[in-house]
């Protein structure tokens, strides 16, 4: 502040530097947001002029038992918690074998890096294509009874289809991050443990897992914000079903804001998956502080 | 020893199998599409009798593919460009001008990444409308300025404090300053970063559903590549073969480009996780 009141050059050019930034910023970020705050009182089915002010009723309502936002939350929660074990768990090993020198290693890095440059709708309806007509003909080509399920037709089973599609995509991601990080443990400390007669497991589990560590760190907070956010693959893979029980919480908003056209109560929605997400990156962010301070 | 070296080699041929069964979808996409409809039907896994490019020039026609290519490339050169250059000098005084002031600023910059796109997303529909910013793929271009900013500006600003002040003097000797000190001095030094920023920013922006859905899925003359694919697949439900051949042509520019830039985007999309 004392350094901008000396000079007004120095004022107008600094204004000059950070206010194309700030007015896109604000444009797209901090007044939808107050005008989702304001929404999310009101009720409104986007035709009328006026959207009429009802306090905190679409709150109210939300808490005292909507069904749809319960299972949405439901399963938003188990699938984050799948997705985040499985698809990390699975990095880690394939960057353990992608790490050791072989011919092929370009190769299958490519290769599993692919899908995550996809657009996730079309990988939703590659997969539709593969579980609906792929699968009958495999099924009837090989007689496994795993081809004969019905992937999307059951609801158990097009929960695990999402998030099998879900990892199938992203898993190349998080490999080539794990690898990264594979590639700064030094050589030389795994060999003195070889030296020492610490055998491949106990190498693992007391010398790379450690110094992976801040790896984990990036790759478990990114699975969590995309997890919780999750909507593109559902809606093209099952589209919610069967009978509605794959509807995540930012699909049920979707659903009650646009098809629904309850703009108020869908805003409402939206505002309460805004808190929960920042609830849980402010206590992954401090659990993330405290290591560092640790290591 | 020569077991182990066997048995590294089988081992070798596992991963390579796996790797193929792991593509064995995006395989089946692609042969599919060369198939007809009654070939289709009768039998996914078989190749195609006969390549039936009559699909691609029947969905080449049918969806517009060049004005949908127009569109993504218009959208995504014009939401990177905005959002380098706005970023890159806002993040660069920022780093440099140490006011309270300019502490609060970088905050209220970053702070978004903390805020769902679902949460806003009614909202910044009715922004758009009200600026006239819906329906136009410029509009829609401008709008990335503001969603790519906070990340953008994290990177940028983490590297130029790592930038030493000296540069800026002596160039300030020189006679440089303001606008011309920062393009001719400071913005190629951001090269690497740049670069990262990009690589992400493209995957993001080219493959980005739900924005685009709400803002341009209007008129076929505004659609993306994703949004065409998107309603193609809807109104073909049964025909699978023109629904493979949209996702084939819809996907084939990003694994070209992958192809080519291989390394490039591995590096760049790690650099931004691990930097982010």
């Amino acid at each position: 502040m004392f350094k901008l009141g000396r000079k007004w050059s120095e004022r107008l050019e600094f204004g000059a530097f950070t206010l194309p930034v700030l007015i896109s910023i604000i444009a797209v970020f901090y007044y939808p947001f107050m005008m989702t705050i304001r929404y999310s009182l009101t009720k409104w089915n986007g035709i009328s002029k006026n959207p009429k002010f009802i306090g905190l009723d679409n709150f109210k309502e939300i808490f005292s038992g909507d069904a749809n936002f319960m299972n949405a939350s439901w399963f938003t929660i188990k699938y984050a918690i799948l997705y985040i074990v499985l698809v990390n768990v699975l990095a880690i090993l394939l960057a353990l074998v992608l790490d050791m020198k072989m011919k092929s290693t370009t190769w299958l890095r490519a290769a599993f890096f692919i899908p995550y440059i996809l657009s996730l709708v079309i990988v939703g309806f590659i997969w539709k294509f593969i579980f609906m007509q792929g699968f009958e003909s495999l099924g009837a080509s090989t007689g496994w009874g795993i081809f004969k399920l019905s992937w999307l037709g059951e609801p158990n089973l097009a929960f695990i289809s999402i998030l099998l599609v879900s990892i199938w995509q992203s898993v190349g991601f998080y490999l080539v991050i794990y690898i990264a990080g594979l590639q700064s443990v030094p050589e030389d400390m795994k060999e003195a443990a070889k030296v020492d007669g610490a055998g491949p497991v106990r190498r693992f589990f007391s010398i790379t897992l450690p110094l992976l560590a801040p790896s984990i760190t990036i790759s478990v907070f990114m699975a969590l914000t995309n997890s919780i956010k999750v909507f593109d693959v559902i809606l093209s893979l099952t589209g919610g079903g069967p009978g509605g029980t794959t509807y995540s919480v930012a699909y049920d908003i979707y659903r009650d804001t646009f098809q629904n056209n309850l703009y108020g109560y869908g805003t409402a929605k939206a505002l309460i998956l805004f808190v929960a997400v920042l609830v849980i990156t402010v206590i992954q962010l401090t659990i993330f502080k405290r290591r560092e301070v640790e290591a | 020893m020569k077991s182990k070296k066997a048995g590294r080699i089988v081992f070798e041929v596992f991963m390579v199998i796996l790797s193929l069964l792991f593509l064995y979808p995006l395989f089946l996409t692609i042969i599919n599409s060369l198939k007809s409809f009654s070939e289709v039907m009768t039998d996914v896994i078989a190749l195609p009798k006969s390549l039936a490019f009559e699909n691609y020039s029947y969905v080449w026609k049918y969806i517009n593919y060049p004005r949908l290519f127009l569109n993504n490339t218009v959208i995504t050169v014009l939401g990177l460009a905005g959002i380098i250059l706005i970023s890159s000098i806002a993040a660069y005084k920022l780093a440099r001008t140490k006011t309270k002031l300019s502490n609060l600023i970088y905050f209220l910059c970053i702070m978004p990444m903390l805020i769902p796109f679902q949460s806003i997303m009614l909202s910044v529909l009715q922004m758009a409308k009200s600026f006239h910013l819906s329906d136009s793929t410029w509009g829609l271009g401008i709008l990335y300025w503001g969603f790519g900013a906070p990340l953008a500006m994290f990177i940028y600003h983490g590297f130029v404090k790592g930038i030493p002040n000296e540069i800026d003097e002596s160039a300030t000797i020189d006679g440089a300053s303001g606008f011309r000190l920062f393009f001719r001095v400071i913005f190629p030094l951001l090269k690497s970063v740049t670069t990262t920023i990009i690589i992400i920013d493209v995957m993001w922006i080219w493959n980005d559903f739900l924005l685009p859905l709400l803002m341009v899925n209007g008129s076929p003359t505004t659609k993306t590549l994703t949004l065409a694919a998107y309603t193609f697949v809807g109104q073909y439900t049964s025909d699978w073969q023109y629904a493979m051949t949209a996702m084939v042509m819809a996907v084939l520019p990003s694994i070209i480009v992958f192809m080519f830039l291989q390394k490039h985007i591995v590096k760049g999309v790690v650099a931004g996780a691990v930097k982010g």
